[in-house]
């Protein structure tokens, strides 16, 4: 890194700290366009996440009025079915998690004594195709179809025979773009989190909330693959006529639900751990105690993000499994209350004897406690198959869902945004205002879902959107509706105290709180460069540790801040990433409109990705990004990403098992398969791997005839590849099999398509890293990028070893 | 993990980093592969084979696939922190294709 020159932003003379919003010295529209710059971004995730909860919020009174009485004739039923799909998925994507994302942003680099994430353009990147995704959802509304197949969006409710027009299509085209938004998003804090330490910070020194964001960032990393595979087959079903959820050809509903589940059930701890984070640095701070049994909570914290893999047919239990896999995810579940009931009593122990200062913040993450642990005590009810059988699609679920993620998540994320606000824009809420809006919230949460145990009890399924006068439901509905108003209001009044705070807000010093972690060691707002020098690290506690010492009051040699041996260096903006996401909508777009604007929509994300990819590709400021681990933030990231794709090859070829021997006409795999052809193309492909490594090795020593050589080759064997799975789709073609004619059709072409797609878009990675070098632009320096081509594309080629083993030769 | 297995995992062994296989071990990892290639190709049509052919035919693959990742990937030689990335989803990935294939065909001994 010492070979870096001088880049295009660069802060000799570091501004102090300075009122109103954190924002570097340009304004304007163009600048917020352009930004890259990790706290305007997490304020757009902020901005932007807010107004999607406060529409979800108005669908939600929408829904309870309709309940509030027998008959009461609001909207109809279809309105009423999309009401409560958009109120969901709107909840989960577009409120909770980027709510999450916007402390992740904002917070992260300046928790962990860094000047910006790892890789700044592909957070702004992040940003803009969530905005995108989050536009095209709510765009239903305004062509008049909005989704109605539940949040869930179970097959085959939501194939094409049962929901036709373009409502599902809205909902699964966006939350494959959010999806790719959350994965991009994910990587980056990964390696941010990993790589951008400062000396010091240990893994087990990292704050709480540092910690909590990393297990939520593999988790999403991990959790997507599957349900956007899952949301492939739906649309391949939807737009090409595949069979993956048709009965009548073979197709199994149950895996639409697996593939929902293995996504959904992690998807309530990517929206519950952060706000767990959140509480574990709020307790502590109002409490003047460092948080008790902080190793323990790390564990906890490590083993609910794992064990939320293992238990995500306790989904399914009315399904039918069978009592073996029932029993199974049964014992799984019960096992993951005992991590979660650790983090309870370890916050209630952080309380106990301590000098409690009742801030709005930590009334809030006191009410996490209590909510969520009623929330918690209601699902070890759902774990029992035999009770969760009598509570299925009843209100009492609804109520637990609601008790974990608006007492759980929403309570947590108003405990950080009433901790960080000052940070943030450099004024103090209201104290006052805030009490009387958490009772308000307090109150009316109750008020709204406590009732719906009574209901679901009493009988009430969910998502009716009526019910007659002699049910006994009638009152728990309207008090129900009244507490839903009463947080309605709630919401309001955090709106009028955030606009009265920027306004007349008292002005906040850097460490208002008497804080404990570095964020507080920066002025409020925090200057563009977040500090002037790399922050010491003591402890996990650090800045308390620095100003108070440790729990024994025996204070740290003071070590003098470190000067960045680099320049405080700053990343330019970019408008790329605004032109990548325009391009997805458009193909988005054009996908329910017109081949012509999917073209034009692939056109400009294929311009604008390789002018994102080449942006800095001379800058010589990029040439090495080595971080804490000793490894550059870009190789890191992409293994990262292949342990991602691990995931999704696993599902597709997971599938294809699964549906193997199930087709109900021919041709069948061993009428049609040419085994001696497509060994001759394995081999080709494994070949290719070895003159990638003659290639990166001849980059490396600076061999420039070699590595034109062996660059050209692999990418030849490469198109080579594809040339004889042409040759194979064109043979099977003319033999009758397609995608549309059975189940072996829709599973083999979409799984070896997508391994085919991934050597395509790895040819075009080896022959543009080609041109660049016939141009003399890739040189010795540049190894690492032909270094991570050639990860991608061994990758490739040993998913191709298992797709060889398990489609072509496993009889 | 304690705070010592940490701080291990946080230090990089710079120098296996800097120990990469050499030209002679690429080549003998190609020929390996092809072998082995040709070997997956020849079991399918021995009928003696034909009731370990699943297990034979897996483990063979899982070969080749180690020695990719470890030889060309630079798995073998590069920080533990990177196996870990890569490991841990793949094992957790495996176990979920598994379970998918168990639970929604009948690859295993659970029947509905």
């Amino acid at each position: 890194m010492a070979d870096r020159a001088e880049p295009r932003t660069f802060y000799r003379s570091p501004p102090t700290a300075r009122a109103g919003l954190a924002v570097p010295a340009a304004t304007g529209l163009l600048s917020w366009l352009t930004t890259v710059d990790h706290k305007r971004i997490g304020i757009l995730y902020g901005v932007s996440s807010l107004t999607f909860f406060l529409i979800g919020g108005i669908e939600a009174l929408i829904i309870r009025l309709q309940l509030v009485r027998p008959h009461a004739g609001i909207v109809s039923a279809e309105t009423f079915n999309a009401l409560f799909t958009m109120h969901g998925t709107t909840m989960v994507f577009l409120a909770i998690m980027p709510l999450n994302s916007a402390f992740f942003n904002y917070i992260i680099p300046l928790m962990i004594g860094a000047r910006d994430v790892a890789f700044p353009r592909l957070n702004a990147l992040s940003f803009w195709i969530f905005l995108g995704g989050g536009l095209f959802l709510n765009a239903s509304w305004l062509v008049g179809a909005p989704p109605d197949g539940g949040w869930f969006g179970y097959a085959n409710l939501t194939t094409l025979q049962f929901s036709p027009g373009l409502s599902i299509d809205f909902w699964m085209l966006s939350i494959q773009i959010l999806g790719a938004s959350s994965i991009i998003a994910a990587i980056n804090f990964i390696v941010t989190i990993l790589n951008m330490r400062p000396p010091g910070m240990t893994l087990m020194r990292m704050p709480l909330f540092v910690w909590m964001s990393l297990v939520t960032q593999f988790l999403i990393v991990l959790a997507f693959p599957p349900v956007t595979v899952g949301l492939i087959f739906l649309m391949f079903d939807r737009f090409f006529g595949t069979h993956f959820f048709d009965v009548a050809a073979g197709g199994d509903l149950h895996l639409w639900q697996h593939l929902f589940w293995i996504f959904g059930h992690p998807e309530v701890y990517i929206l519950i751990l952060p706000a767990f984070g959140i509480v574990s640095e709020v307790l502590p701070t109002f409490s003047r105690k460092p948080l008790f049994g902080a190793q323990i909570m790390i564990y906890s914290g490590v083993l609910i993000g794992f064990f939320g893999f293992n238990v995500w047919s306790h989904h399914m239990f009315a399904a039918g499994m069978g009592p073996v896999a029932d029993a199974a995810f049964s014992i799984a579940t019960m096992i993951i209350a005992i991590p979660t009931g650790v983090k309870i009593f370890n916050w209630l122990a952080t309380m106990w004897r301590g000098t409690l200062r009742p801030t709005v913040a930590f009334h809030y993450a006191a009410g996490l406690v209590a909510l969520f642990t009623i929330g918690g005590l209601s699902g070890i009810m759902h774990s029992s198959p035999p009770v969760d059988l009598l509570q299925t699609d009843t209100y009492f679920v609804v109520a637990h869902l609601h008790y974990v993620l608006i007492g759980g998540s929403l309570f947590g994320i108003l405990a950080g945004a009433y901790y960080w606000w000052p940070k943030m824009t450099g004024r103090l809420l209201d104290e006052r205002l805030g009490r009387l809006q958490f009772w308000m919230m307090f109150a009316g949460f109750n008020i709204a879902f406590f009732p719906q145990h009574f209901l679901g009890v009493a009988g009430m399924p969910r998502r009716i959107y009526t019910y007659g006068a002699g049910t006994g439901w009638t009152a728990w509905s309207a008090v129900s509706t009244v507490g839903a108003f009463i947080i309605g209001l709630g919401v309001l009044l955090f709106l009028v105290n955030a606009w009265r705070s920027l306004r007349h807000g008292a002005i906040a010093a850097g460490d208002p709180w008497d804080g404990r972690t570095l964020e507080w060691r920066t002025s409020s707002p925090p200057p563009a460069h977040d500090f002037d020098e790399v922050p010491p690290v003591y402890g996990r506690d650090s800045f308390w540790i620095e100003k108070y010492g440790d729990t024994r009051g025996r204070k740290p040699t003071p070590r003098p801040a470190q000067p960045d041996p680099h320049g405080i260096h700053l990343p330019a903006p970019s408008h790329w990433p605004v032109v990548i996401a325009l391009g997805i909508g458009l193909a988005a777009v054009g996908a329910l409109t017109s081949l012509g604007l999917v073209l034009i929509g692939v056109a400009v994300l294929v311009v604008g990705a390789f002018a994102f990819a080449l942006e800095h590709h001379d800058n010589p400021a990029h040439v090495s990004q080595e971080g804490r681990l000793g490894i550059d933030h870009r190789k890191l990231a992409m293994w990262v990403f292949l342990g991602s794709e691990c995931f999704l090859f696993g599902t597709l070829i997971a599938t294809y098992m699964a549906y193997k021997g199930r087709s109900v006409v021919g041709p069948l795999p061993h009428e049609i398969l040419n085994i001696p052809v497509t060994t001759l193309s394995t081999f080709d492909l494994l070949m290719s791997s070895l003159l990638m490594v003659l290639a990166l090795a001849a980059v490396q020593r600076g061999d420039r005839r070699q590595a034109r050589l062996w660059l050209a080759g692999t990418a030849l064997f490469g198109i080579i590849f594809l040339g004889f799975q042409a040759y194979e789709f064109t043979a099977f073609v003319h033999e009758g099999l397609t995608l549309q004619t059975n189940l072996f059709g829709s599973t083999f072409f979409t799984l070896t398509g997508f391994h085919g797609g991934h050597v395509t878009l790895g040819v075009i990675w080896l022959l543009t890293l080609l041109v660049l070098h016939l141009r003399g632009r890739v040189g010795p320096r540049d190894a690492l990028k032909v270094e991570i081509a050639g990860l991608y594309w061994h990758f490739v080629d040993v998913v191709w070893i298992l797709i060889f083993t398990l489609v072509y030769l496993v009889p | 993990m304690n705070e010592q297995t940490a701080r291990a995992l946080d230090e990089h062994d710079a120098s296996a980093a800097e120990h990469h296989p050499t030209m002679r071990t690429y080549v003998i990892v190609a020929a390996i592969l092809t072998a082995v290639t040709g070997l997956e190709f020849g079991v399918i049509y021995v009928r003696r084979l034909a009731p370990i052919l699943f297990p034979l035919l897996l483990t063979l693959s899982a070969g080749k696939f180690a020695l990719v990742v470890m030889f060309y990937m630079h798995l073998r030689y590069d920080s533990r922190v990177l196996t870990f990335l890569f490991v841990a989803p793949l094992v957790l990935a495996t176990v979920l294709a598994i379970a998918i294939t168990t639970l929604t065909g009948e690859f295993l001994v659970f029947r509905r």
